[in-house]
């Protein structure tokens, strides 16, 4: 079992190296370096005006503690088929939850490590605390986070009913006396709660594992929404398959509606419109596109750079839009419904001149509002008038036909 | 003739999988298609609701083929897949309203039959549910409706019978026997050997791409006669040969 553990770590392992490699491409690295530098500009600058005594300080520490306690997730690789493949091998997947928690520790301890480290400076110049007294802060860190992982693993176990041992409350709760205590009082103290603490998990953990099953339907939930958190991450940064857009039923936009009517060629503006509004892959990126075109217009003057920019974001909507007419092909009746292609490609066009009409023209509105010129607004709103017309009414379509031929 | 396949073959690559396929189906007839997991069922479906284009022969539907008028063939089926599909945008309400759209069908008529259809199959409470939250016999319920929306010539259903509860497979036999009676045809493919020997007019017997045998259950029983009495034995032994 801890082999199985070990092949699966490896293929994560790569998986994950492949995309963290996409997420730090060179301009993402060049950015992050900034943005730490100044970071670390800032945080010696308060150090430096700091003095002992403040009625806050210990609070930080104690939060920032608290927060950085909670990162670190038990990552057990379980995936869905799990519950049918290894429901008889049951006992054995101890070894395998065993071991996933010891690689779990790695992330979750070194994150731990880092804050600690970080807050030193802190906790010498604002509390006043001796080099021992930090190591043992640290060691108690280290320790309560040991505890709550070895939660995580007693509750992949049916316990009694639906209570579960690692319920936000008790995970909070531990965290927030251990570190109170640590702060305020000694950290000694903490280091011998979380001890008590973590022996007890163990013990108990001990003692009950060989009589529970295993709640194998939970865990396998909490590891896909733990790797669609990571998809969700890479995502920002790259195209991740993994990641599928949820549906949003979105009452309140039903009125979008009103105006198709149901008719036969009406049929494909019916569908693409609910699935545009309803679906969050294609309008969060048309929504998200706008909102960055609108805030950057806001700051940018000029005569010609404002209508540049606009122009690129509208291309920028238009061309992330093309894919949305092959959404529905894995639907057969796309395929089978009595509607000339021509149809579709019509009620497409139709919606891609909506979209880009209106991002056209709040952009256009920022425009004017920031720049406060005639010259500009009217230059802008001629150049975006003959983008969308010619993006929407001639690009897309010309694009989706080759599309099409290419595909029959 | 409703449905006529001629010396089709075809398949999704270069390599074919039917090999000069040749059946019909009569106005008003219920033609069972029968075969192993692999022997062209699906293959011959997609190829008759136009999915596939065939490497050779010929598929007419009353007259029309899909390269005359892929519009007025189209209008002709409709079709009930063996998973079912949805948008994961509409509603079954909005489901019902887009089959009458691509179909062109009067509003109210339809919503009229669409009403009665619900009914049927218990979906009318849930008109404003996503796919998302049906179960999976559901689902195939809302692909009945939809079907059964459209008052099409050809009825193409592929395995209906697994996944439905026997009330919902007892509903969907009494409205083929009503689609029948008002001349509509309809094609189906399953495994359910007992169901099909009861309600199917004809069956035609799939092997490795080919027709094997053809005809009503007594034709059959008189073509094979050391196999057996039921559609299962006949079935059954025409396995056996391709075995032995």
């Amino acid at each position: 079992m801890t082999d199985l553990f070990k092949s699966r770590l490896q293929r994560h392992l790569r998986e994950m190296a492949k995309y963290l490699r996409l997420v730090f491409n060179d301009f993402f690295v060049f950015a992050l370096m900034f943005l730490l530098g100044g970071l670390g500009y800032g945080y010696s600058n308060v150090l430096k005006q700091l003095k002992m005594g403040l009625w806050w300080a210990p609070v930080i520490v104690v939060l920032v503690l608290l927060v950085t306690l909670q990162v670190g997730r038990f990552a057990t690789l379980i995936e869905d088929a799990d519950r049918v493949f290894l429901l008889p091998k049951e006992r054995a997947m101890h070894a395998y939850l065993v071991a996933a928690r010891r690689y779990s520790q790695g992330l979750a301890q070194t994150t731990q490590v880092i804050v600690v480290f970080l807050l030193a400076p802190f906790l010498r110049v604002a509390l006043g605390w001796s080099v021992p007294q930090i190591v043992g802060l640290l060691v108690a860190q280290v320790i309560l986070k040991d505890t709550l992982l070895r939660l995580d693993l007693a509750s992949a176990y049916q316990v009694t009913g639906q209570r579960r041992m690692n319920e936000w409350p008790i995970k909070w709760g531990l965290g927030l006396v251990a570190l109170a205590i640590g702060v305020w009082l000694t950290p000694y103290a903490a280091i011998v709660l979380a001890v008590l603490a973590d022996g007890a998990v163990a013990v108990w953990l001990q003692r009950h594992w060989q009589q529970q099953q295993i709640r194998w339907r939970e865990q396998i939930k909490i590891e896909d929404n733990r790797m669609l958190g990571i998809y969700r991450f890479f995502d920002l940064f790259t195209e991740v398959p993994m990641v599928e857009g949820t549906i949003k039923r979105r009452h309140y936009l039903d009125w979008l509606f009103k105006s198709i009517k149901p008719t036969h060629r009406q049929t494909y503006t019916y569908l693409f419109s609910r699935g545009m509004v309803r679906g969050t892959d294609f309008s969060g990126l048309v929504v998200r596109l706008t909102v960055i075109g609108m805030l950057l217009l806001y700051f940018v003057r000029g005569e010609w750079l404002p209508v540049l920019l606009a122009a690129l974001f509208i291309y920028l909507i238009g061309f992330q839009l093309l894919p949305f007419f092959q959404q529905y092909d894995d639907v057969v009746f796309t395929h089978i419904y009595p509607i000339a292609p021509e149809l579709r490609l019509k009620s497409f066009e139709h919606l891609v001149t909506l979209i880009l009409g209106v991002a056209a023209l709040l952009m256009w509105i920022i425009i004017v509002v920031a720049n406060l010129s005639v010259t500009t607004a009217g230059i802008a709103l001629v150049v975006e008038l003959i983008e969308v017309w010619y993006l929407a009414r001639v690009y897309t379509p010309r694009r989706l036909a080759r599309a099409m031929k290419n595909k029959a | 003739m409703a449905l006529e396949v001629s010396h089709v073959v075809g398949g999704y690559s270069q390599i074919p999988v039917l090999k000069d396929i040749s059946f019909d189906v009569r106005d008003g007839e219920l033609v069972g298609l029968i075969g192993l997991n692999g022997a062209g069922k699906s293959t011959t479906i997609n190829h008759v609701i136009g999915l596939l284009t065939p490497h050779k022969g010929t598929i007419t539907l009353n007259g029309v083929t899909i390269d005359q008028d892929s519009q007025a063939y189209k209008q002709q089926i409709a079709y009930i897949p063996e998973t079912p599909v949805l948008y994961q945008e509409l509603t079954l309400r909005e489901h019902l309203e887009m089959t009458m759209m691509a179909y062109d069908l009067d509003q109210e008529q339809a919503w009229k039959t669409a009403h009665e259809l619900l009914k049927i199959f218990r979906l009318d409470n849930k008109l404003d549910w996503f796919p998302a939250n049906f179960s999976k016999g559901m689902k195939q319920k809302v692909m009945i409706v939809c079907a059964f929306l459209t008052q099409a010539k050809l009825y193409i259903i592929d395995e209906p019978f697994l996944g439905l509860d026997p009330l919902a497979v007892n509903d969907l036999l009494n409205l083929i026997e009503q689609r029948k009676k008002t001349g509509a045809s309809i094609l189906m493919s399953t495994h359910v050997l007992d169901t099909a020997q009861r309600y199917c007019d004809r069956f035609v017997l799939l092997h490795d791409g080919q027709v094997k045998t053809e005809g009503t259950l007594s034709e059959l029983q008189a073509a094979l006669p050391e196999a057996g009495e039921s559609l299962n034995d006949i079935y059954l032994s025409m396995t056996k040969v391709d075995r032995a």
